[in-house]
């Protein structure tokens, strides 16, 4: 009966596709290819109510193959995309941005902007979300595109400027595509989302026609509307660009702020230290130590030799100074139960001791005020560097010794 | 570690899943995701871009065709868990009714039965012996004084009998009398109230059920690899369980060679629970090892050097079953705990347990999972914990206050619709701030910088979920190898990612994170099954069962030797087998034309086992198959069960007028034993009953091969029970004086069968008919050869690989005045006795029963040259079958 030989044919057709799956899992590309052949009849009776259908299965798994295979030229791969576009509509979009990734990836971004461009003005019917979501990033794309074209046209003309002539079409066509690229980036990137690479070229556009409020306003948007992610690089965006501006020290402060107060463990927490230190409020002092401890908290820090000579020079100054030891005992406090385990175990001591002698003479004097003469770590490293006869060692030992009590008043 | 400079566009919604979907079968194939400008510069002519998936990524290849036995079987078979057909109703009209209707009908009624039947004491001891007097089982009528307190169950007891064999007939009716009694009895009769009792067990049965669908209790593996010392010797160390019970905790020391090999017997901890989980993390130097079971959480320390002790450090016990215990890479003796109860706690050997949070809701959405999942970040102090609907950090030391959502099953992660987490994984190892979330669809990377967004998503195509992940961080430049495994499937994916693309020589610059080449399968255990000599069909099936068992754990070691690269991966079965492949890396080449290893793996393709000679690694892989087979089949030896021959009880055929018979014996039957007696002494056979039958029995000539099978048809039945080696030997062996003279007895029976040939067509019909008589005739044991096979073989002889016990058969008759209750009345047995009795010899009238522990497998046992296998008894394997856990 039909029934039957539909069962059938679901059935040889699962078969085909799970013997190309099992192909493609070990690289088998021509036996793949072999199997899609056989499978690519399952577009006749497609009775399918899967959402993924066959031929969007046929599209993946060919062009799966084609990547990989030895055989394959770009040429065939564009002829099999261009199959791919008519063979379902409501896929159009998506086959056209993936065979516009593939040729970017390939170098070739003229053929990948034509691509854009035809994606750009197909319309069928109503669009879906989807789609709709679809047709922004094809348009951000391009918009991406013109501006790479700008930049180089920016490029051409900086370079014959410095010789001392100017070309006006090649001015006005870089004018051309600013046009473009600014129209299309600007609209993606008021939708929710990370779009990183979209809005740093908007805004070098921005700035380079000196529209630095639009600029302004983009980069606030991007790290503070509470829409989208919340997204480190737009605050370091922002951060950069205020200091291309030459904005107050203040302004730069609270970027940073804001980014220690979602990231603490960002690698820009280094200069927002070294900007607190410098400081000569005391509450941005202690801004500064806070956000050294926190950064030192994270594992990616343990060995950062940088960090550390900045947590090592802020206490060296307290201690000196001996004024707001208190407020190294309140950082104190919430990390002697795990630090002294965490960083000043004998067994980072040696091997901090061997891999890098700058980040244990740093990590030694804090571990020395922090918990005095007699932890591992510091007696460790000390004695080490006795050992090897170095000066700024024994200088550290001297130090320490000379400071324990202060180590009695932060742990008691 | 920097965070990225530029990340792959997104969208990024909020709220449930938009997207439909289901398990898509090739949905991760083909799709570069998004671009990025990966050039070192803008001031470059071309912007060069760089896809989020499809960037190539390192080769890497099996060394052999299949997965390699790393430890041999232990003694003790294992016991598979119960499957579908134990707990399932399987019944035709079942079926018929239920035809369209999806969902399971569970056999509740089957497994009720089972308790009742193992458990008589737990489930009627206080009113059974309360009852005891009033209950009568015997035949006779009751007396008068009797009668008024004492009831006959002999009919209740028939009607039983006859239901059970009518089982399954579609005609079948309750008798009025057993419906009766149930009505009269089903309020007190039982210990546990019926309601009660049934609650529990319904739920039971649900639970196994489910666990049948998704086991989520291994979730994470019960493998870890403790690496060896860098720059050490290539010793490393495996911890995995064993024991019939998986209770055994093994630390056992590996050589990393081209085939690894195991050095010394391992170290041994036995604990009270089934280990479900075993989780490892070095921390300065010391080994960190926490093992999960569901009541009990343990922790052992093993020194970096390799010959230390383990040592086992604390336990704790949880009154709700553990479900998540990692091990912290940042502090010495730091540990987390879930529970199902969904309580997280922050466990240090020194301060004991903290509690985190406790919340038996699930965190973003209603998910009915108790699953409960935890993780160390990257700051020491902040843990993940998961449930089914997403990730949440908390800080350890506000709890309450301090927390932040890192991923959620919704529209932020562009997840389907009835996506769940399977398993979280911090990646800290490859970079600090990364987590891994597998989902049944899905693998993603995230970042604890940016929650919520993952850096990297792929939709794995996994059959079934991965419960199990290993990382094998790369060197800076260089990918990030993941591997993911499926319980059920055990399948095993090998995934590679990077985090910086533009490479280290280019600035340094952390990138964002990409594929790198395409997924690819490794072996799973069971694919070595077609590379396997031919089996016989009843040991081809055993193996299969034995390879084809759920994973349950997965460990992983990168091994760098000069310029070979290579990656060696262990896999468990939940059979407590632990095989091993090797992956060689393959410099860059340029993609070549259909390469030889496309040749060779393609199914169908000459098995590596068939010609090992070609490599002398293949050839290791052979021997080291050929060894586990041989201790294998030593080790689990009896055969399965249903190759038992069907047996009838002769009771059944017999009414009980038939049975009771007079007093004492007739004249005819006193005749009959007398002949019967003679007979057996004589070692002769009786055809006829006949009382004059005097001439010699006729004897059928297809029953001639009883002295000695045909040499083929013996070698057959041989090599059918596995004996075929004996067989040969003994067939060598045997001196040709016996066999000259079994020549001769064969020529003079050949000659007796002339005349009788025309008899012979009656009894060919039916093999075992024709085995049964040859049985009850043959009673000389110098007819039973020695391979004979003891499928054929009625009376309680033990199976496969043991001699039979030529025992002479019970007569009949004796055995039916046996069963007469006035013949054991005469024996001055009490009543109640009886029945017990009764059913005890009409068992072994029935057929063989739990077969007597045979010596000569047990001496074999005892013997295995193996280097690491303990023998913790040598008590004889017994295949039980899967029954719900009272």
């Amino acid at each position: 009966s039909s029934n039957e030989h539909k069962l059938n044919f679901k059935k040889s057709k699962e078969a085909c596709l799970s013997y190309i799956q099992d192909a493609l899992l070990q690289k088998q590309w021509k036996r793949a290819a072999e199997f899609l052949t056989c499978y690519v009849e399952s577009l006749e009776k497609d009775y399918s109510r899967e959402h993924i259908g066959p031929s969007e299965m046929i599209w993946r798994i060919g062009t799966e193959i084609l990547w990989h295979h030895s055989q394959s030229s770009m040429k065939e791969f564009n002829c099999f995309m261009e199959q791919m576009k008519t063979l379902g509509v409501k896929r159009y979009l998506k086959v056209c941005l993936e065979h516009v990734f593939h040729l970017l990836c390939n170098g070739q971004t003229d053929e990948a902007y034509q691509n854009l461009s035809l994606a750009e003005s197909w319309r069928f019917g109503e669009q879906t979300a989807i789609q709709d979501k679809e047709m922004k990033l094809v348009q951000a794309y391009r918009g991406l595109l013109d501006y790479y074209s700008w930049s180089k046209q920016k490029n051409i003309l900086l370079e014959r400027g410095e010789d001392g002539f100017s070309d006006l079409a090649v001015e006005q066509e870089m004018h051309g595509y600013f046009r473009k690229a600014a129209v299309n980036l600007k609209e993606i990137i008021k939708i929710p989302g990370v779009w990183d690479i979209f809005v740093k070229c908007y805004v070098d556009l921005l700035e380079f026609y000196g529209d630095h409020n639009e600029a302004r306003q983009v980069l606030n948007e991007y790290a503070y509307n509470s829409k989208f992610p919340a997204n480190p690089n737009a605050h370091v965006y922002l951060y950069q660009f205020l200091k291309r501006q030459r904005e107050s020290k203040k302004s730069l402060i609270s970027a940073l702020k804001i980014l220690h107060d979602i990231v603490p463990s960002h690698e820009l927490m280094i200069d927002f230290n070294t900007m607190l230190q410098k400081s000569k409020k005391r509450k941005k002092c202690r801004l500064g130590l806070e956000v050294i401890f926190a950064a030192l908290d994270y594992a990616g820090w343990k060995e950062n030799a940088k960090a550390w000579s900045c947590l090592a020079r802020q206490v060296k100054q307290i201690v000196i100074s001996e004024k707001h030891i208190d407020w190294i005992k309140q950082e104190w406090n919430s990390r002697k139960d795990w630090w002294p385990a965490f960083h000043f175990s004998r067994y980072s001591a040696k091997r901090n001791w061997q891999e890098n002698k700058s980040l244990s003479y740093e990590k030694a004097l804090v571990a020395g005020i922090l918990l005095g003469k007699g932890c591992k770590y510091f007696k460790y490293i000390s004695h080490q560097g006795c050992k090897a006869q170095l000066k700024r060692f024994r200088m550290l030992k001297k130090f320490v010794n000379r400071h324990n009590p202060v180590y009695l008043r932060i742990s008691g | 570690m920097e965070f990225p400079a530029a990340l792959f566009p997104s969208y990024f919604g909020a709220g449930p899943p938009q997207e439909e979907g289901g398990p898509a079968p090739v949905a991760g194939w083909g799709e570069h995701g998004q671009v990025l400008e990966g050039g070192p510069g803008r001031r470059q002519v071309q912007p060069a871009f760089v896809p989020r998936r499809g960037a190539t990524g390192e080769r890497w290849e099996a060394a052999d065709a299949a997965a390699v036995p790393l430890l041999l079987p232990r003694a003790g078979c294992w016991i598979p868990s119960p499957g579908p057909q134990d707990i399932l109703y399987r019944s035709d009209l079942c079926r018929k009714l239920r035809v369209g209707k999806s969902g399971a009908t569970l056999d509740f009624a089957r497994q009720l039965g089972h308790f009742f039947v193992d458990h008589p004491e737990d489930a009627f001891g206080s009113l059974g012996r309360l009852l005891h007097k009033n209950f009568y089982l015997g035949n006779s009528k009751l007396q008068r004084p009797a009668r008024s307190s004492t009831i006959r169950m002999t009919a209740l007891v028939e009607d039983i009998d006859r239901l059970e064999a009518r089982r399954g007939c579609p005609r079948q009716h309750l008798a009025s009398r057993l419906r009766w009694f149930s009505h009269l009895c089903r309020d007190w009769l039982f210990e546990v109230p019926l309601e009660v009792l049934a609650d529990c067990l319904h739920e039971e049965l649900m639970q196994q059920w489910s666990n049948l669908l998704f086991d989520d209790s291994l979730t994470g593996g019960a493998l870890a690899w403790l690496p060896p010392e860098d720059g050490g010797t290539p010793v490393g160390c495996l911890v995995h369980p064993g024991g019939q019970a998986m209770n055994h905790l093994y630390f056992q020391d590996v050589v990393l060679e081209e085939l690894p090999r195991t050095r010394g017997s391992p170290v041994q901890f036995e604990l009270s629970g089934r280990i479900q989980q075993v989780a490892a993390a070095r921390v300065d130097g010391q080994d960190f090892v926490g093992v999960r079971s569901d009541y009990h959480c343990g922790v052992w320390r093993v020194l970096g050097k390799r010959g230390a002790a383990p040592t086992p450090l604390q336990v704790i016990h949880t009154d709700v079953p553990a479900s998540c215990l990692t091990v912290s890479p940042h502090l010495p003796g730091e540990l987390s705990v879930c529970t199902q109860s969904g309580t997280v706690y922050l466990w240090s050997i020194e301060t004991g347990l903290q509690q985190l949070r406790h919340d038996p809701q699930t965190m973003f959405f209603r998910d009915h999972s108790p699953w409960r999942w935890s993780d160390f970040t990257a700051h020491p102090r902040v843990l993940s914990c998961a449930d089914r609907t997403g990730l949440q950090c908390l800080d350890a030391r506000a709890p309450k206050r301090c927390h932040f959502d890192l991923f959620k099953v919704g529209e932020e992660a562009g997840c389907q619709q009835g996506e769940r987490v399977v398993l979280p994984m911090y990646l800290g190892r490859a970079h600090p701030s990364q987590y891994l979330v597998t989902t049944q669809f899905s693998v993603y990377v995230l970042d604890e910088r940016l929650p919520l967004v993952p850096v990297l998503k792929w939709a794995h195509m996994m059959k079934a979920p991965p419960l199990f992940v290993h990382l094998m961080p790369g060197k800076p430049g260089r990918s990030h190898k993941v591997l993911l495994g499926a319980s059920r499937t055990q399948e095993l994916l090998l995934l590679q990612y990077r985090d910086s693309f533009w490479g280290v020589s280019s600035g340094g610059s952390q990138s964002a994170c990409q594929l790198a080449g395409t997924p690819q399968k490794l072996h799973s255990i069971a694919g070595c099954l077609p590379h396997l000599p031919t089996q016989l069909p009843h040991h081809h099936h055993l193996l299969q069962q034995r390879l084809t068992a759920p994973a349950a754990g997965l460990a992983a070691t990168l091994q760098e030797d000069g310029p070979h690269k290579s990656m060696l991966i262990f896999q468990l079965s939940e059979a407590g087998d632990v095989f091993c492949q090797r992956l060689t890396h393959k410099a860059a080449q340029p993609p070549t034309s259909p390469s030889r290893d496309e040749a060779t793996t393609a199914p169908g393709s000459s098995p590596l086992f068939k010609a090992p000679a070609t490599s002398p690694q293949g050839l290791a892989a052979a021997l080291r198959y050929r060894r586990w087979l041989r201790v294998l089949s030593r080790v689990c030896k009896e055969p399965p069960r249903h190759t038992w021959p069907p047996s009838l009880s002769q009771r059944r055929l017999f009414t009980r007028r038939d049975l009771e018979g007079p007093a004492g014996p007739s004249s005819l039957q006193r005749q009959m034993r007398q002949r019967l007696r003679q007979t057996m002494e004589e070692g002769g056979r009786i055809q006829h009953w006949e009382p004059l039958a005097l001439q010699p029995p006729p004897l059928p000539q297809t029953l001639e091969p009883a002295g000695g099978l045909d040499s083929l048809s013996a070698r057959l039945t041989a090599a059918w029970a596995g004996d075929w080696e004996q067989w040969w030997d003994e067939r060598t062996s045997f001196s040709v004086a016996q066999r000259q003279r079994a020549l001769r007895e064969r020529r003079r029976r050949q000659k007796r069968a002339q005349g009788r040939r025309s008899l012979s067509a009656s009894f060919t019909s039916s093999l075992t008919y024709q085995s049964e008589l040859s049985e009850l005739s043959d009673t000389g044991p110098s007819l039973f050869s020695p391979g004979r096979p003891p499928i054929l073989s009625q009376e309680g002889s033990p199976p496969a690989g043991s001699p039979p016990v030529c025992s002479p058969v019970t007569p009949a008759a004796s055995d039916e005045a046996l069963l007469s209750s006035q013949s054991l009345r005469c024996r001055g047995i009490p009543k109640e006795r009886r029945k017990t009795l009764r059913d005890y010899l009409s068992v072994w009238a029935e057929g063989p029963p739990e077969p007597p522990e045979p010596l000569a497998s047990q001496a074999s046992q005892l013997c295995i040259p193996s280097s690491q296998s303990q023998l913790s008894s040598a008590s004889q394997p017994r295949r039980k079958r899967p029954r719900m856990g009272f």
